[in-house]
């Protein structure tokens, strides 16, 4: 019972979905937009539920002082604070989470992010070696796809640019859509499985 | 051996110095870039363009100038703009890239352009509002009442919606493409960050999306077809010489490995 009543629910919603496509009904059209609205409020559930296991997780880890502790904390306070300005003032121009948002939050994501560059800098000098003729042709195909994506590169020849862009419109993007096709089988498969109830792993393990 | 701190310093360096001494390397335009730019261009003015900030905070500088150039150009085509996220931290962003570009061109909030805030559950949001868009966005982000918004008189669906410019940091254009393209047959086009760039040119070629604007060279671009020089035009000098010292090092790390490998056989 535990497993047959989420299977079923999971089968009538696919293939309801499944066959709305090909009705433009108008009562099929409202049912859509039905379903449409509560996937937004289940899914705002599981935000609720998201949140609630971040907060556990700290909280255990704050109360138990363990290794690291003062960083689950500071987590524990960002999460408090931000949420306390968000009710007192709002979110809108000139509040104070607005403020925390653009001089606290954005900045420090931001720095997170650039910081790849160094890392992929470090990681490139260190690891990109033309060991074999596989790497080579790798190597070479960075270098030109590096320039050609610079005015640099236009600088030194029109060759450049018009390489690396050949070399994204063609065998990048075959390789590419090589992929999305097979991802795409790959969804449609799991897809049936889940619906038919073959693939049950989404219920957990017991 | 270089060590890596002297690596860091080169970067850092190679980055900062053209940001505040301008080299002024000359750009170009590609065509997936003047596609947007037509696309955009080629709209009567009171069109409606929907662009969906789909992206979090750490990709800001290199979405952000993307997104100003395109609104600079909707604004001065006198273009309608409905403004809203599919991510909750590109809310805040959005509302804020779309009021500062809105004020340089005098455009009143209600009548030019709106912002809608943000919805959970883009696939959910994306085919809602195929349907209708006051059903998933029943208020704006200030919390009125889109019938009391004027410029939303007359706007149900994306039949009514010229273009769609999803401004993202990972695989939100995919997502349009599914749902926005193929049911509601709907023109997408994609500013993205130069790393998820090459993810698009198979939708790119296939005509699901028109046109794509790939990171700081994408706002660099478009900054030179609406002749508005702005951050992107700044930070393809800083590209360049980075990325030129990457190649540096990647020369001298195999130089390295050669010249070792020769006396230690």
């Amino acid at each position: 019972m535990q497993r047959a009543i989420p299977i079923t629910v999971c089968f009538v919603f696919g293939f309801f979905m499944l066959l709305q496509f090909f009705v433009p009904h108008k009562l099929s059209v409202l049912a859509y937009e039905n379903v449409l609205d509560w996937m937004q409020i289940i899914f705002v559930f599981t935000l609720l539920v998201g949140a609630a296991s971040y907060i556990r997780l700290n909280t255990k880890k704050v109360v138990q002082t363990q290794a690291g502790w003062g960083y689950n904390l500071v987590a524990l306070a960002g999460l408090s604070l931000m949420v306390i300005l968000g009710f007192w003032k709002g979110t809108g121009e000139n509040t104070p989470f607005l403020w925390m948002f653009n001089n606290l939050q954005a900045p420090m994501q931001a720095t997170m992010f650039s910081l790849l560059a160094f890392f992929v800098a470090s990681a490139a000098y260190r690891g990109f070696r033309a060991r074999s003729w596989e790497a080579t042709l790798l190597l070479l195909t960075a270098t030109v796809v590096m320039l050609g994506r610079v005015p640099l590169g236009n600088l030194i020849s029109h060759w450049v640019p018009d390489t690396a862009n050949w070399i994204l419109s063609v065998p990048s993007m075959a390789a590419k859509r090589g992929l999305y096709i097979g991802i795409g089988l790959g969804t449609i498969s799991t897809s049936l499985r889940i619906i038919l109830g073959i693939e049950r792993t989404y219920l957990g393990r017991r | 051996m270089i060590n890596r701190q002297l690596i860091f310093i080169l970067i850092a360096l190679s980055v900062a110095v053209p940001l505040v001494i301008r080299l002024g390397l000359p750009n170009y335009v590609t065509s997936e870039v003047m596609q947007v730019y037509e696309e955009i261009d080629q709209l009567d003015s009171d069109s409606v363009v929907m662009i969906s900030f789909d992206h979090e905070a750490s990709s800001l500088p290199e979405v952000k100038p993307m997104a100003v150039a395109i609104l600079r150009h909707c604004f001065s085509k006198n273009l309608k703009v409905i403004g809203f996220a599919l991510l909750a931290e590109g809310t805040a962003i959005g509302d804020q890239i779309l009021r500062e570009v809105a004020a340089e061109h005098n455009k009143v909030y209600g009548k030019d352009y709106v912002f809608l805030g943000f919805r959970p559950q883009y696939q959910a949001a994306i085919l809602g509002m195929g349907e209708d868009i006051k059903r998933v966005f029943p208020q704006d982000y200030k919390n009125i009442s889109l019938d009391q918004i004027p410029m939303m008189e007359g706007i149900k669906n994306y039949q009514d919606i010229s273009l769609i410019i999803s401004v993202a940091d990972g695989d939100m254009p995919a997502y349009w493409v599914d749902y926005a393209v193929s049911r509601y047959h709907k023109k997408v086009s994609a500013a993205v960050t130069a790393v998820m760039a090459t993810s698009f040119y198979p939708f790119l070629a296939s005509g699901q999306i028109v046109g794509l604007l790939g990171g700081l060279k994408g706002a660099a671009e478009y900054e030179i077809l609406i002749e508005k020089p702005g951050i992107g035009q700044r930070g393809m000098d800083a590209q360049s010489v980075s990325h030129l010292m990457i190649i540096l090092l990647v020369i001298l790390g195999n130089m390295g490995y050669f010249l070792r490998r020769r006396f230690t056989g």
